[in-house]
């Protein structure tokens, strides 16, 4: 017998009329009933070993890897146009932060640090706090660059920026901007590394954590800042 | 952003069973997961080659399957009984939780592992990975006959390892 159409039958691979035909054929001969139980059983065995992997989470590093496009092409121009210059309160307060989420110690103190603490709350300050209200990611100008801007869960406006020495997440929070999340860059990294790179891995996972929907396009992002990101 | 994100979007949706058909190509998870990365990065960087009404999944698994070939061939290069540098580096983990389905797991890999090359791709990408012939054959560049018969070879060699047990 034609091995390769009993199998193409099996696969659903025959035309109707073929198929027809195969089918009496197994339905008449008990040892390719057999077989094709058997093969059946295996196509069987083989997806339920193998579905599990793509039923499992994917490994951050995976999704990681997915994660900086968008960034990418946004900082393309800024790479383009200019270097940044290298803030020496952005290293310094990169220098006193663990990677992770802030908890609202070791602010560096003084007029220009781009943060302030208040009632146990971190905002941007200063550089930080001027780029977030008017800076686009289209139109990249001074010393922080801002990534994606969006919608949290809690319908606040969010946008992601980074500094010479670190990247971080912003919410909206009345008239200012509460810090979600502060990530140094990786020691001995500049930014112009962090560009190519894409966006700090513990930056995209906070991000991902608290979007909701799509992040701005650059006319959504225009809008918002004129409406005054309410 | 706007034209990127299909794509990006669609690629993330895919992640899982690429990582799925990584697995069934590299046998080994560490090497599964390293060949996965590679290829959503090459992926990446050939968006402007894809396009935009073809099929992505096929694109990609292409891509891999190539990328694949291309590590294998390096690695066969190299002395094939000593550990390959990097496993010190990080034990992949097995995806799936528990011993009973690890087991399992073991059991099919090592059989896939001990089919040919060109019969064990054949056998991921129809009937792991639920391609038609037809598409395989445009994926691999090969004639349809030859997925055929090497998905015939396959999967009776496969039935003989994992079928009496």
């Amino acid at each position: 017998m034609n091995d390769d159409k009993f199998f193409a039958w099996l696969d659903d691979e025959l035309d109707p009329a073929d198929a027809a035909e195969m089918q009496a054929r197994v339905a008449a001969d008990p040892e390719l009933k057999r077989l094709a139980e058997q093969h059946r059983a295996l196509g069987a065995h083989l997806r339920s070993a193998f579905d599990p992997i793509a039923e499992a989470p994917v490994p951050e590093r995976l999704e990681a890897a997915l994660r900086p496009t968008a960034q990418v092409i946004d900082f393309a121009a800024a790479r383009r146009t200019r270097s940044m210059p290298a803030l020496a309160q952005w290293s310094a307060m990169a220098a006193t932060l663990a990677i992770g989420i802030l908890v609202g110690t070791q602010v560096p103190r003084g007029s220009s640090a781009p943060v302030e603490a208040q009632a146990g709350q971190l905002y941007a300050a200063a550089s930080l706090n001027r780029a977030l209200d008017t800076e686009l990611a289209s139109a990249p100008a001074g010393d922080v660059r801002i990534g994606i801007t969006y919608r949290d869960q809690a319908g606040e406006i969010c946008r992601s920026f980074t500094g010479a020495a670190g990247s971080g997440l912003a919410c909206r929070s009345g008239t200012r901007w509460r810090m979600k999340g502060l990530f140094a860059a990786p020691e001995g990294q500049g930014s112009d590394y962090r560009m190519a790179a894409g966006m700090d891995p513990n930056l995209a996972a906070l991000v991902d954590s608290t979007i909701s929907g799509e992040p701005f396009d650059e006319a959504h992002e225009k809008a918002a800042r004129d409406k005054g990101w309410r | 952003m706007d034209q990127a994100s299909p794509f990006d979007d669609q690629l993330a949706a895919l992640l899982p069973r690429l990582r799925r058909f990584a697995h069934a190509l590299s046998r080994d998870a560490a090497d599964a997961d390293d060949l996965t990365q590679a290829a959503i990065e090459r992926a990446l960087r050939s968006k402007a080659q894809w396009q935009p009404g073809t099929r992505l999944d096929s694109w990609c698994y292409r891509i891999m399957r190539n990328l694949w070939i291309d590590t294998a061939r390096a690695r066969s290069r190299k002395a094939t009984h000593e550990a390959p540098e990097e496993e010190g580096l990080g034990v992949g983990e097995d995806p799936r939780p528990g011993i009973e389905a690890a087991v399992d797991l073991h059991r099919v890999m090592d059989a896939m592992s001990r089919l040919p090359d060109e019969q064990r791709e054949v056998v991921a990408l129809i009937l792991v990975e639920g391609f038609g012939y037809r598409e395989v054959s445009e994926m691999l560049g090969l004639p349809i006959g030859t997925v055929s018969s090497r998905l015939v070879r396959g999967r009776t060699a496969l039935l003989a390892m994992v079928g009496e047990q």
